[in-house]
Protein backbone atom coordinates (compact mmCIF):
# COMPACT_ATOMS: atom_id res chain seq x y z
CA UNK A 1 0.00 0.00 0.00
CA UNK A 2 1.27 3.44 -0.90
CA UNK A 3 2.25 5.44 2.22
CA UNK A 4 0.29 8.60 2.99
CA UNK A 5 2.08 11.99 2.84
CA UNK A 6 2.17 11.97 6.67
CA UNK A 7 3.81 8.54 6.68
CA UNK A 8 6.29 9.68 4.05
CA UNK A 9 7.20 12.74 6.11
CA UNK A 10 7.59 10.61 9.24
CA UNK A 11 9.89 8.18 7.45
CA UNK A 12 11.92 11.11 6.16
CA UNK A 13 12.35 12.38 9.74
CA UNK A 14 13.27 8.88 10.95
CA UNK A 15 15.96 8.52 8.28
CA UNK A 16 17.34 11.99 8.91
CA UNK A 17 20.32 12.42 11.23
CA UNK A 18 19.00 15.72 12.55
CA UNK A 19 17.63 14.38 15.82
CA UNK A 20 19.98 11.51 16.58
CA UNK A 21 23.33 10.52 15.10
CA UNK A 22 22.79 8.31 12.06
CA UNK A 23 19.01 8.60 12.29
CA UNK A 24 16.52 6.12 13.73
CA UNK A 25 16.54 3.77 10.75
CA UNK A 26 20.27 3.01 10.50
CA UNK A 27 21.08 1.22 7.25
CA UNK A 28 17.74 -0.54 7.23
CA UNK A 29 16.15 -0.21 3.79
CA UNK A 30 12.81 -1.69 4.91
CA UNK A 31 9.91 0.69 5.26
CA UNK A 32 8.75 1.78 8.71
CA UNK A 33 5.66 -0.41 8.52
CA UNK A 34 7.76 -3.44 7.52
CA UNK A 35 10.12 -2.92 10.47
CA UNK A 36 7.24 -2.54 12.91
CA UNK A 37 5.38 -5.56 11.54
CA UNK A 38 8.43 -7.84 11.64
CA UNK A 39 9.34 -6.82 15.19
CA UNK A 40 5.73 -7.27 16.29
CA UNK A 41 5.75 -10.76 14.80
CA UNK A 42 9.01 -11.60 16.62
CA UNK A 43 7.48 -10.40 19.89
CA UNK A 44 4.29 -12.35 19.34
CA UNK A 45 6.43 -15.44 18.82
CA UNK A 46 8.06 -14.75 22.19
CA UNK A 47 4.60 -14.21 23.72
CA UNK A 48 5.20 -10.62 24.80
CA UNK A 49 3.71 -7.32 23.73
CA UNK A 50 5.59 -4.11 23.06
CA UNK A 51 3.82 -2.46 25.99
CA UNK A 52 4.90 -5.26 28.37
CA UNK A 53 8.50 -4.81 27.30
CA UNK A 54 8.33 -1.05 27.62
CA UNK A 55 6.74 -1.28 31.08
CA UNK A 56 9.55 -3.56 32.33
CA UNK A 57 12.25 -1.36 30.75
CA UNK A 58 10.67 1.70 32.35
CA UNK A 59 10.53 0.01 35.77
CA UNK A 60 14.23 -0.87 35.54
CA UNK A 61 15.12 2.69 34.50
CA UNK A 62 13.05 4.18 37.36
CA UNK A 63 14.87 1.95 39.86
CA UNK A 64 18.31 2.75 38.44
CA UNK A 65 17.73 6.52 38.46
CA UNK A 66 18.08 6.52 42.24
CA UNK A 67 21.77 5.61 41.83
CA UNK A 68 22.49 9.02 40.21
CA UNK A 69 24.90 7.41 37.76
CA UNK A 70 26.08 4.47 39.89
CA UNK A 71 25.11 0.79 39.57
CA UNK A 72 21.90 -0.20 41.31
CA UNK A 73 20.81 -3.80 41.99
CA UNK A 74 17.58 -4.61 40.13
CA UNK A 75 17.31 -8.19 41.42
CA UNK A 76 19.68 -11.04 42.21
CA UNK A 77 20.53 -11.43 38.50
CA UNK A 78 20.70 -7.88 37.23
CA UNK A 79 22.17 -4.45 37.93
CA UNK A 80 21.57 -1.22 36.06
CA UNK A 81 22.89 2.31 35.87
CA UNK A 82 21.51 5.44 34.30
CA UNK A 83 23.61 8.11 32.58
CA UNK A 84 22.10 11.41 31.64
CA UNK A 85 23.29 14.13 29.30
CA UNK A 86 22.22 17.72 28.79
CA UNK A 87 19.31 18.28 26.47
CA UNK A 88 16.28 16.32 25.46
CA UNK A 89 15.06 14.44 22.43
CA UNK A 90 11.70 14.92 20.79
CA UNK A 91 9.76 11.89 19.64
CA UNK A 92 9.97 11.89 15.84
CA UNK A 93 6.24 11.13 15.58
CA UNK A 94 4.07 14.23 15.16
CA UNK A 95 2.88 14.61 18.72
CA UNK A 96 4.13 16.44 21.79
CA UNK A 97 6.74 14.45 23.66
CA UNK A 98 10.25 15.27 24.78
CA UNK A 99 12.49 12.82 26.56
CA UNK A 100 15.57 13.34 28.70
CA UNK A 101 18.81 12.15 27.16
CA UNK A 102 18.92 9.29 29.60
CA UNK A 103 20.57 5.97 28.78
CA UNK A 104 20.00 2.90 30.94
CA UNK A 105 22.65 0.18 30.90
CA UNK A 106 21.42 -3.19 32.18
CA UNK A 107 23.90 -5.92 33.05
CA UNK A 108 23.20 -9.58 33.71
CA UNK A 109 25.43 -10.58 36.60
CA UNK A 110 25.52 -14.26 35.58
CA UNK A 111 26.71 -13.71 32.00
CA UNK A 112 28.16 -10.20 32.13
CA UNK A 113 26.06 -9.28 29.08
CA UNK A 114 24.86 -5.71 28.83
CA UNK A 115 22.16 -3.95 26.88
CA UNK A 116 21.37 -0.23 26.63
CA UNK A 117 18.25 1.76 25.94
CA UNK A 118 17.18 5.39 26.04
CA UNK A 119 14.02 6.92 27.47
CA UNK A 120 13.00 7.63 23.88
CA UNK A 121 13.38 3.91 23.10
CA UNK A 122 10.92 3.09 25.88
CA UNK A 123 8.41 5.59 24.56
CA UNK A 124 8.75 4.51 20.92
CA UNK A 125 8.35 0.85 21.84
CA UNK A 126 5.32 1.50 24.08
CA UNK A 127 3.50 3.94 21.82
CA UNK A 128 4.69 3.12 18.31
CA UNK A 129 6.01 -0.47 18.60
CA UNK A 130 9.18 0.87 17.00
CA UNK A 131 12.49 -0.75 17.96
CA UNK A 132 14.44 1.35 15.39
CA UNK A 133 15.98 0.15 12.15
CA UNK A 134 18.84 -2.32 11.93
CA UNK A 135 22.20 -0.57 12.20
CA UNK A 136 20.90 2.42 14.13
CA UNK A 137 22.82 3.19 17.34
CA UNK A 138 19.88 2.40 19.59
CA UNK A 139 18.27 -0.48 17.68
CA UNK A 140 16.90 -3.03 20.16
CA UNK A 141 16.45 -6.62 19.03
CA UNK A 142 13.21 -7.96 20.53
CA UNK A 143 14.62 -11.41 21.30
CA UNK A 144 17.74 -9.97 22.98
CA UNK A 145 15.86 -7.56 25.21
CA UNK A 146 13.39 -10.24 26.29
CA UNK A 147 16.27 -12.47 27.39
CA UNK A 148 17.89 -9.63 29.30
CA UNK A 149 14.98 -8.08 31.16
CA UNK A 150 12.68 -11.02 32.02
CA UNK B 1 8.05 -3.60 -31.99
CA UNK B 2 11.22 -2.08 -30.47
CA UNK B 3 10.73 1.21 -32.29
CA UNK B 4 7.14 1.55 -31.02
CA UNK B 5 8.34 1.00 -27.43
CA UNK B 6 11.06 3.60 -27.99
CA UNK B 7 8.54 6.09 -29.40
CA UNK B 8 6.23 5.50 -26.43
CA UNK B 9 9.10 6.07 -23.96
CA UNK B 10 10.11 9.28 -25.77
CA UNK B 11 6.50 10.56 -25.79
CA UNK B 12 5.97 9.77 -22.07
CA UNK B 13 9.34 11.32 -21.14
CA UNK B 14 8.56 14.45 -23.16
CA UNK B 15 5.16 14.80 -21.53
CA UNK B 16 6.72 14.41 -18.06
CA UNK B 17 9.41 16.97 -18.84
CA UNK B 18 6.75 19.36 -20.16
CA UNK B 19 4.64 18.96 -17.02
CA UNK B 20 7.70 19.50 -14.81
CA UNK B 21 8.53 22.70 -16.72
CA UNK B 22 4.94 23.93 -16.26
CA UNK B 23 5.17 23.20 -12.51
CA UNK B 24 8.44 25.15 -12.22
CA UNK B 25 6.91 28.13 -14.05
CA UNK B 26 3.79 27.95 -11.84
CA UNK B 27 5.99 27.80 -8.76
CA UNK B 28 7.77 30.96 -9.90
CA UNK B 29 4.62 32.85 -10.88
CA UNK B 30 1.86 31.56 -8.62
CA UNK B 31 3.86 30.70 -5.49
CA UNK B 32 5.87 33.88 -5.64
CA UNK B 33 4.74 35.64 -2.49
CA UNK B 34 6.79 38.75 -3.21
CA UNK B 35 7.96 41.02 -0.44
CA UNK B 36 6.17 40.66 2.90
CA UNK B 37 6.29 42.97 5.89
CA UNK B 38 6.76 41.47 9.34
CA UNK B 39 5.89 43.77 12.24
CA UNK B 40 7.60 42.72 15.45
CA UNK B 41 6.15 43.71 18.83
CA UNK B 42 4.16 46.50 17.13
CA UNK B 43 7.35 48.50 16.58
CA UNK B 44 10.01 47.07 14.36
CA UNK B 45 9.19 46.31 10.70
CA UNK B 46 11.24 44.09 8.46
CA UNK B 47 10.78 43.41 4.75
CA UNK B 48 11.41 39.85 3.66
CA UNK B 49 10.94 37.70 0.60
CA UNK B 50 7.92 35.45 1.16
CA UNK B 51 7.93 31.70 0.72
CA UNK B 52 10.14 30.54 3.60
CA UNK B 53 9.19 29.53 7.13
CA UNK B 54 8.94 32.30 9.72
CA UNK B 55 11.78 30.63 11.68
CA UNK B 56 14.08 30.67 8.62
CA UNK B 57 13.14 34.23 7.69
CA UNK B 58 13.86 35.51 11.20
CA UNK B 59 17.12 33.58 11.34
CA UNK B 60 18.19 35.24 8.06
CA UNK B 61 17.46 38.56 9.77
CA UNK B 62 19.75 37.51 12.66
CA UNK B 63 16.83 37.02 15.03
CA UNK B 64 17.47 33.61 16.58
CA UNK B 65 14.54 31.68 17.98
CA UNK B 66 15.52 28.59 20.03
CA UNK B 67 15.05 25.41 18.00
CA UNK B 68 16.47 21.96 18.64
CA UNK B 69 15.24 20.18 15.51
CA UNK B 70 16.29 22.70 12.88
CA UNK B 71 12.77 23.56 11.79
CA UNK B 72 11.33 20.08 11.32
CA UNK B 73 8.37 20.66 13.59
CA UNK B 74 9.44 17.97 16.03
CA UNK B 75 10.85 19.83 19.03
CA UNK B 76 8.13 22.42 19.70
CA UNK B 77 10.64 25.00 20.98
CA UNK B 78 10.26 27.75 18.37
CA UNK B 79 6.96 29.13 19.68
CA UNK B 80 6.02 32.74 18.92
CA UNK B 81 2.85 34.78 19.04
CA UNK B 82 1.60 35.46 15.51
CA UNK B 83 -1.16 38.01 15.88
CA UNK B 84 -2.04 38.40 12.21
CA UNK B 85 -1.40 36.73 8.89
CA UNK B 86 -0.43 33.18 9.87
CA UNK B 87 -3.53 31.43 8.56
CA UNK B 88 -5.16 28.49 10.31
CA UNK B 89 -3.32 26.27 12.78
CA UNK B 90 -1.66 23.34 11.00
CA UNK B 91 -2.06 19.70 12.07
CA UNK B 92 1.72 19.60 12.55
CA UNK B 93 1.49 22.34 15.20
CA UNK B 94 -1.53 21.10 17.14
CA UNK B 95 0.27 18.52 19.34
CA UNK B 96 2.65 21.16 20.68
CA UNK B 97 0.18 23.86 21.66
CA UNK B 98 -2.09 23.74 24.68
CA UNK B 99 -5.46 25.52 24.80
CA UNK B 100 -4.00 28.60 26.50
CA UNK B 101 -1.32 28.96 23.84
CA UNK B 102 -3.86 28.52 21.03
CA UNK B 103 -6.05 31.20 22.62
CA UNK B 104 -2.99 33.50 22.76
CA UNK B 105 -2.21 32.90 19.07
CA UNK B 106 1.03 31.08 19.77
CA UNK B 107 2.40 29.21 16.74
CA UNK B 108 5.43 27.11 15.85
CA UNK B 109 7.51 29.53 13.81
CA UNK B 110 9.04 26.69 11.80
CA UNK B 111 5.59 25.66 10.54
CA UNK B 112 4.26 29.12 9.70
CA UNK B 113 5.08 29.99 6.11
CA UNK B 114 5.52 33.67 5.30
CA UNK B 115 3.01 34.25 2.49
CA UNK B 116 1.75 37.73 3.39
CA UNK B 117 2.28 40.48 5.95
CA UNK B 118 2.56 39.25 9.54
CA UNK B 119 2.31 40.75 12.98
CA UNK B 120 4.34 38.83 15.55
CA UNK B 121 5.55 39.13 19.13
CA UNK B 122 9.03 38.07 20.17
CA UNK B 123 10.24 38.09 23.81
CA UNK B 124 12.63 41.09 24.01
CA UNK B 125 15.49 39.01 25.42
CA UNK B 126 15.71 37.07 22.16
CA UNK B 127 16.88 40.24 20.37
CA UNK B 128 20.14 40.04 22.33
CA UNK B 129 20.89 36.67 20.77
CA UNK B 130 23.51 36.74 18.06
CA UNK B 131 25.34 34.25 15.94
CA UNK B 132 29.04 34.14 16.72
CA UNK B 133 31.91 32.90 14.61
CA UNK B 134 34.93 31.86 16.63
CA UNK B 135 38.12 29.87 16.63
CA UNK B 136 38.70 26.86 18.82
CA UNK B 137 41.71 28.10 20.80
CA UNK B 138 42.22 25.34 23.37
CA UNK B 139 40.98 21.86 24.22
CA UNK B 140 41.73 20.51 27.70
CA UNK B 141 41.09 16.98 28.96
CA UNK B 142 39.39 17.29 32.34
CA UNK B 143 38.47 13.62 32.86
CA UNK B 144 38.30 10.52 30.67
CA UNK B 145 35.02 11.78 29.18
CA UNK B 146 34.91 15.52 29.89
CA UNK B 147 36.79 18.22 27.97
CA UNK B 148 36.97 21.97 28.24
CA UNK B 149 36.86 23.95 24.99
CA UNK B 150 37.95 27.59 24.76
CA UNK B 151 36.45 29.47 21.85
CA UNK B 152 37.94 32.84 20.83
CA UNK B 153 35.27 35.11 19.39
CA UNK B 154 36.01 36.49 15.94
CA UNK B 155 32.74 38.02 14.71
CA UNK B 156 31.27 39.63 16.76
CA UNK B 157 34.47 39.88 18.79
CA UNK B 158 32.83 40.16 22.22
CA UNK B 159 29.78 38.80 24.01
CA UNK B 160 27.84 39.97 27.06
CA UNK B 161 26.04 37.29 29.03
CA UNK B 162 24.67 36.59 32.47
CA UNK B 163 26.61 33.94 34.41
CA UNK B 164 24.53 30.75 34.20
CA UNK B 165 23.41 31.22 30.59
CA UNK B 166 24.07 28.82 27.73
CA UNK B 167 24.83 28.90 24.00
CA UNK B 168 23.74 26.65 21.15
CA UNK B 169 26.82 25.20 19.49
CA UNK B 170 26.59 24.38 15.79
CA UNK B 171 27.78 20.97 14.70
CA UNK B 172 28.54 21.02 10.98
CA UNK B 173 27.96 17.94 8.80
CA UNK B 174 30.71 15.39 9.43
CA UNK B 175 31.39 11.73 8.69
CA UNK B 176 27.95 10.10 8.26
CA UNK B 177 26.19 13.08 9.77
CA UNK B 178 24.60 14.85 6.81
CA UNK B 179 22.95 17.83 8.46
CA UNK B 180 24.05 20.58 10.80
CA UNK B 181 22.55 20.54 14.29
CA UNK B 182 22.66 22.82 17.31
CA UNK B 183 23.07 21.64 20.91
CA UNK B 184 22.99 23.64 24.15
CA UNK B 185 26.03 24.02 26.44
CA UNK B 186 26.40 26.25 29.51
CA UNK B 187 29.18 28.81 29.52
CA UNK B 188 31.80 28.00 32.16
CA UNK B 189 34.28 30.82 31.72
CA UNK B 190 34.99 34.03 33.59
CA UNK B 191 32.37 36.51 32.32
CA UNK B 192 34.97 39.28 32.59
CA UNK B 193 36.63 37.68 29.55
CA UNK B 194 34.43 39.19 26.85
CA UNK B 195 36.35 37.93 23.81
CA UNK B 196 36.23 34.22 24.52
CA UNK B 197 34.03 31.62 26.17
CA UNK B 198 34.72 28.21 27.62
CA UNK B 199 32.42 25.20 27.49
CA UNK B 200 32.70 22.03 29.59
CA UNK B 201 31.38 19.12 27.55
CA UNK B 202 30.90 15.51 28.54
CA UNK B 203 31.06 12.90 25.79
CA UNK B 204 27.66 11.39 25.16
CA UNK B 205 28.22 7.97 23.59
CA UNK B 206 26.80 8.14 20.05
CA UNK B 207 25.83 11.79 20.56
CA UNK B 208 25.92 13.94 17.44
CA UNK B 209 27.49 17.09 18.82
CA UNK B 210 29.74 15.66 21.51
CA UNK B 211 31.18 13.08 19.10
CA UNK B 212 32.06 15.93 16.76
CA UNK B 213 33.60 17.95 19.61
CA UNK B 214 35.65 15.01 20.89
CA UNK B 215 36.69 13.34 17.63
CA UNK B 216 36.58 15.95 14.87
CA UNK B 217 37.07 19.42 16.37
CA UNK B 218 40.67 20.60 16.51
CA UNK B 219 42.44 23.66 17.84
CA UNK B 220 42.38 26.32 15.11
CA UNK B 221 39.06 25.20 13.62
CA UNK B 222 36.30 27.70 13.00
CA UNK B 223 33.23 27.17 15.17
CA UNK B 224 29.81 28.83 15.22
CA UNK B 225 27.28 29.20 17.99
CA UNK B 226 24.34 31.40 18.86
CA UNK B 227 23.28 32.75 22.20
CA UNK B 228 23.20 33.59 25.01
CA UNK B 229 20.04 31.85 26.21
CA UNK B 230 18.48 30.97 29.54
CA UNK B 231 17.33 32.48 32.80
CA UNK B 232 19.43 30.43 35.25
CA UNK B 233 21.34 33.08 37.22
CA UNK B 234 22.15 34.21 40.76
CA UNK B 235 19.46 36.16 42.56
CA UNK B 236 20.09 39.56 44.15
CA UNK B 237 19.40 38.40 47.70
CA UNK B 238 21.95 37.83 50.45
CA UNK B 239 20.71 34.35 51.35
CA UNK B 240 23.39 31.68 51.80
CA UNK B 241 23.88 29.71 48.59
CA UNK B 242 23.96 25.96 48.09
CA UNK B 243 25.39 24.93 44.73
CA UNK B 244 24.84 21.29 43.77
CA UNK B 245 26.22 19.87 40.53
CA UNK B 246 27.72 16.80 38.92
CA UNK B 247 29.76 16.14 35.76
CA UNK B 248 29.50 18.89 33.14
CA UNK B 249 26.95 20.57 35.43
CA UNK B 250 30.10 22.22 36.81
CA UNK B 251 29.97 24.74 33.92
CA UNK B 252 27.38 27.36 34.96
CA UNK B 253 28.36 27.11 38.64
CA UNK B 254 31.99 27.83 37.79
CA UNK B 255 30.89 30.82 35.73
CA UNK B 256 28.83 32.11 38.69
CA UNK B 257 31.82 31.66 41.02
CA UNK B 258 34.02 33.73 38.67
CA UNK B 259 31.33 36.41 38.77
CA UNK B 260 31.13 36.29 42.58
CA UNK B 261 34.89 36.68 42.76
CA UNK B 262 34.92 39.56 40.23
CA UNK B 263 32.22 41.44 42.10
CA UNK B 264 33.48 40.67 45.61
CA UNK B 265 30.17 38.98 46.41
CA UNK B 266 30.18 38.37 50.18
CA UNK B 267 27.44 35.72 50.22
CA UNK B 268 28.07 32.49 52.06
CA UNK B 269 28.22 29.66 49.51
CA UNK B 270 28.76 25.90 49.68
CA UNK B 271 29.33 23.91 46.51
CA UNK B 272 28.56 20.17 46.60
CA UNK B 273 30.05 18.52 43.51
CA UNK B 274 29.26 14.85 42.95
CA UNK B 275 31.35 12.28 41.08
CA UNK B 276 31.21 8.50 40.86
CA UNK B 277 34.91 8.03 41.40
CA UNK B 278 37.90 10.13 42.40
CA UNK B 279 39.17 10.10 38.80
CA UNK B 280 35.96 11.89 37.75
CA UNK B 281 36.68 14.96 39.87
CA UNK B 282 38.12 17.92 37.96
CA UNK B 283 39.06 21.59 38.36
CA UNK B 284 39.50 20.99 42.09
CA UNK B 285 42.55 23.30 42.20
CA UNK B 286 40.50 26.10 40.69
CA UNK B 287 37.74 25.46 43.23
CA UNK B 288 40.28 25.75 46.05
CA UNK B 289 41.46 29.04 44.51
CA UNK B 290 37.87 30.25 44.76
CA UNK B 291 37.91 29.22 48.41
CA UNK B 292 40.93 31.51 48.91
CA UNK B 293 39.38 34.40 46.98
CA UNK B 294 35.89 34.07 48.47
CA UNK B 295 36.29 33.76 52.26
CA UNK B 296 32.75 32.45 52.78
CA UNK B 297 32.90 29.87 49.98
CA UNK B 298 33.42 26.15 50.63
CA UNK B 299 33.92 23.43 48.01
CA UNK B 300 32.69 19.96 48.98
CA UNK B 301 33.59 17.24 46.46
CA UNK B 302 31.59 14.05 47.03
CA UNK B 303 32.63 10.69 45.59
CA UNK B 304 30.05 7.93 45.35
CA UNK B 305 32.44 4.99 45.19
CA UNK B 306 36.13 5.86 45.65
CA UNK B 307 38.39 3.46 43.76
CA UNK B 308 40.03 0.77 45.85
CA UNK B 309 43.50 1.86 46.85
CA UNK B 310 42.80 5.57 46.35
CA UNK B 311 43.38 7.54 49.54
CA UNK B 312 40.16 9.57 49.47
CA UNK B 313 39.66 11.67 52.58
CA UNK B 314 36.58 13.58 51.43
CA UNK B 315 32.86 12.97 51.54
CA UNK B 316 31.53 9.71 50.16
CA UNK B 317 28.15 8.52 48.91
CA UNK B 318 25.64 10.32 46.74
CA UNK B 319 25.85 14.10 46.55
CA UNK B 320 22.41 14.29 48.15
CA UNK B 321 23.67 12.22 51.12
CA UNK B 322 26.39 14.82 51.71
CA UNK B 323 23.88 17.68 51.51
CA UNK B 324 21.71 15.93 54.09
CA UNK B 325 24.72 15.41 56.39
CA UNK B 326 26.19 18.90 56.06
CA UNK B 327 23.30 21.34 55.82
CA UNK B 328 21.34 22.35 58.89
CA UNK B 329 20.06 25.78 57.77
CA UNK B 330 18.38 24.89 54.46
CA UNK B 331 15.31 27.00 55.26
CA UNK B 332 17.50 30.14 55.15
CA UNK B 333 19.31 29.23 51.92
CA UNK B 334 18.84 29.36 48.16
CA UNK B 335 19.93 26.44 46.02
CA UNK B 336 21.35 26.44 42.49
CA UNK B 337 21.43 23.02 40.85
CA UNK B 338 22.88 21.86 37.57
CA UNK B 339 23.01 18.30 36.38
CA UNK B 340 20.96 15.35 35.29
CA UNK B 341 17.20 15.37 35.87
CA UNK B 342 17.67 12.47 38.31
CA UNK B 343 20.20 14.38 40.38
CA UNK B 344 18.11 17.54 40.35
CA UNK B 345 14.89 15.76 41.31
CA UNK B 346 16.70 13.96 44.15
CA UNK B 347 18.29 17.22 45.31
CA UNK B 348 14.97 19.09 45.30
CA UNK B 349 13.41 16.32 47.38
CA UNK B 350 16.21 16.40 49.95
CA UNK B 351 16.31 20.20 50.12
CA UNK B 352 12.57 20.39 50.70
CA UNK B 353 12.81 17.72 53.38
CA UNK B 354 15.49 19.87 55.02
CA UNK B 355 13.06 22.80 55.05
CA UNK B 356 13.97 24.77 51.94
CA UNK B 357 11.17 26.65 50.22
CA UNK B 358 10.64 25.28 46.69
CA UNK B 359 10.66 28.86 45.37
CA UNK B 360 14.26 29.22 46.50
CA UNK B 361 15.48 26.31 44.42
CA UNK B 362 16.77 27.26 40.96
CA UNK B 363 18.06 24.75 38.48
CA UNK B 364 19.42 24.18 35.01
CA UNK B 365 18.09 20.73 34.27
CA UNK B 366 19.78 18.74 31.54
CA UNK B 367 16.34 17.68 30.36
Amino acid sequence: MKPSPQEQKLEEVLRSSKLVAGGFMGQDRRSLSEIVEEDQAALAHLRYTARQLAARMDAITRTAISGLGTWVAIDSLRQARVDEAKGSLPCPWPHAGRFAKRVTTLQRLDTGQTIQWSDLNIHMIAEHAFFEGKGSHFRIEPDEIVLMIF
Amino acid sequence: MFSSILITVVIVSSLSAGLAAILVVCQLLVANYGTCQITINGEKEISVQGGESLLAVLSAQKIFIPSACGGRGTCGLCKLKVLEGAGPLLPTEEPYLDSEERKNQVRLSCQVKVRNDLQIEIPPELFAIREYTCRCAEILDLTHDIKQFRLELLEPAAMEYIPGQYVQLRTPPYAGQKEEVYRAYSISSDPAQKNSIELIIRLVPKGICTTWCFQHLNVGDTVRFNGPFGDFHLSDTDKPILFIAGGSGMAPIKCMLHHMKNTGNPRQATYFFGANQVRELFLTDQMHEFESALPRFRFVPVVARPEEGKAWQGQTGLVTDAVRREISNAAECEAYLCGSPGMIDASIKVLQELGMNREHIYFDKFG
